[in-house]
């Protein structure tokens, strides 16, 4: 095809949108609605994941050791912990590392601890886990690795809270993929049937076309120009309106800081590290959706 | 060239719109064809461009076998073919100028013979004034004009217009066959479908006569006024 004629067509599809001003501004509002209705589960499912996470982040297995225990041993056993499958990180916490920060606890700790000569707590490891689904396997595990030597007195493992954070998450992972793929599902319900009334309103000018020899091609490449721009518009509009709606919902979270906290949930995604990602996304799912529908839309028009 | 042999059409509802119909239409003649309503003039237009598939028999317009045509190459068919419509079926968001260049788009034609060539198309059915109006500016003769330049512009082998003389005046119908009787004189196939007895009288010619999907007629009628026409072209 000549570049001429390529001009041509999408020149045309251009001038459709003018042209069809009322259906083209239907289809886009459809397109706007619909992409930021998968956006904004999108969106809400991410920070949702990221408070799990941080929460999650948050684990701690204690490991007490011992009084016995030389410092060559944990030294060596340090090294053995850091090797450990499902341990993120691994802190020495020295018997007077504890003493102090519990004495740090009260205004007159001098007083009330006078009769202690030296730290009556014993020395520690603190371990992070990194899969907390599996986070009583792994304690086992180390136990288990320990018996022998008699280096562990105790542990103690947050279990409760890790199979509330393990059930909590596989809920919201389902819940989430539902309600996204019935937003997506509807929306293209929704975009068909508006470009399939748009197109319609057409399907005697495709007619034509079909009569004075035009091929198929030839007559959908003005229509998808057309469902393309449209979709970009809707994309870049739908970009805006969530970064104007995500950043005013954030300030209001964070107005209510303490509450915010106070339930344990940790920062919001913030824009600007993810503006990119979210308007690229947009725009391309905008053009795609766009171009799908009005093809498939044509479709039927062109048997004749 | 158009042939028809032993060509039947029967529509989904039944209906026997063609039955065993064969007809030749040589390059460069002009036919007639008239029957009135339901005679099955407009199955016949259907075929030739490949609207509709004949049940039974064979179809051949300028060298395209209709019957072993491909979906996709009836583009192709219809580029060799010239159509105009009752209804005139304009493009009604295109200009005069856009809907005649819009043929020669169609078969990717440089913009500068398309610059060229359809002013003077539109010269030659008078319309030079309106070439920038859009259809719904012009009056019903007009469209018609213009129906039938875009018909012309990319020099069809044939050129078919069904009824087009059903929507205008009677003395803007006079007018539209002698023009596309001045096109059958520079070499061009012209089928007219018509129910209007009285041009058929006034400009004679080959006339085929349809009556419940068959041919019950097939001559050449001298015409009132053929050797007037014939001084006067």
């Amino acid at each position: 095809m000549r570049i001429s004629s390529m001009k041509y067509l999408v020149g045309q599809g251009v001038k459709n949108i003018w042209t069809n001003r009322i259906m083209s501004f239907a289809s886009f509002c459809v397109l706007t609605v619909s992409l930021l209705l998968v956006g904004f589960s999108v969106l809400a499912t991410m920070n949702i994941n990221r408070f799990v996470s941080g929460i999650e982040n948050r684990n701690e297995v204690i490991i007490y050791l011992d009084d016995n225990i030389s410092d060559e041993a944990i030294v060596e056993m340090e090294g053995i912990l850091k090797q450990t499958e499902n341990v993120s990180s691994v802190v020495f916490y020295s018997k007077e590392q504890a003493w102090e920060d519990e004495k740090a606890k009260y205004d007159n700790a001098d007083e009330i601890f006078a009769y202690f000569e030296e730290s009556p707590l014993p020395d520690a490891f603190r371990i992070r886990i990194s899969d907390v689904s599996v986070m009583k396997r792994t304690v086992t595990a180390i136990d288990a690795k320990f018996a022998p030597v008699g280096y562990i007195i105790d542990i103690k493992s947050p279990d409760d809270f890790a199979s509330i954070l393990t059930s909590l998450k596989s809920t919201i992972a389902v819940i989430s993929t539902a309600i996204i793929i019935a937003l997506a599902v509807v929306s293209m319900v929704i975009i068909s049937n508006s470009t399939r009334a748009s197109v319609f309103a057409r399907s005697r000018e495709i007619n034509i076309m079909k009569y004075v020899g035009a091929t198929n091609t030839f007559i959908r490449i003005p229509f998808f120009v057309e469902g393309m721009l449209t979709g970009a518009v809707a994309g870049l509009v739908s970009s805006l309106a969530t970064w104007l709606v995500y950043e005013n919902v954030i300030e209001i979270f964070q107005q209510e800081g303490d509450l915010w906290k106070a339930l344990g949930m940790g920062e919001f995604i913030p824009y600007n590290t993810i503006w990119l990602q979210v308007s690229l996304a947009y725009i391309v799912i905008g053009i795609l959706f766009g171009a799908i529908g009005t093809a498939a839309s044509t479709r039927k028009h062109l048997k004749v | 060239m158009v042939e028809f042999e032993n060509v039947s059409v029967t529509y989904e509802n039944g209906v026997d719109a063609l039955n065993n119909v064969s007809l030749k239409i040589k390059d460069g003649e002009f036919a007639f064809v008239v029957g009135a309503s339901g005679a099955g003039k407009s199955t016949l237009i259907k075929l030739i461009l490949k609207e509709v598939s004949a049940t039974s028999g064979k179809i051949v317009v300028n060298g395209f076998k209709l019957n072993k045509l491909r979906q996709r190459k009836i583009p192709y068919l219809r580029r060799t073919i010239g159509v105009v419509f009752q209804d005139f079926r304009l493009i009604p968001n295109m200009t005069v100028y856009d809907n005649i260049a819009y043929v020669l788009r169609v078969i990717d034609a440089p913009q500068k013979y398309i610059r060229s060539r359809v002013p003077k198309v539109i010269a030659l059915v008078g319309l030079q004034d309106k070439m920038k109006c859009y259809p719904k500016e012009l009056s019903g003769g007009e469209q018609q004009r213009v129906a039938l330049a875009r018909a012309l512009v990319n020099d069809p082998a044939i050129i078919i217009a069904d009824e087009p003389t059903g929507n205008i005046d009677p003395e803007l119908s006079f007018q539209i066959v002698r023009l596309l009787k001045e096109i059958n004189n520079c070499g061009t196939t012209v089928l007219m479908v018509t129910h209007e007895q009285e041009l058929v009288e006034y400009f004679g010619g080959r006339t085929i006569a349809m009556k419940n999907g068959e041919v019950v007629f097939d001559q050449i009628l001298p015409g009132e006024n053929a050797e007037e026409e014939y001084y006067a072209n």
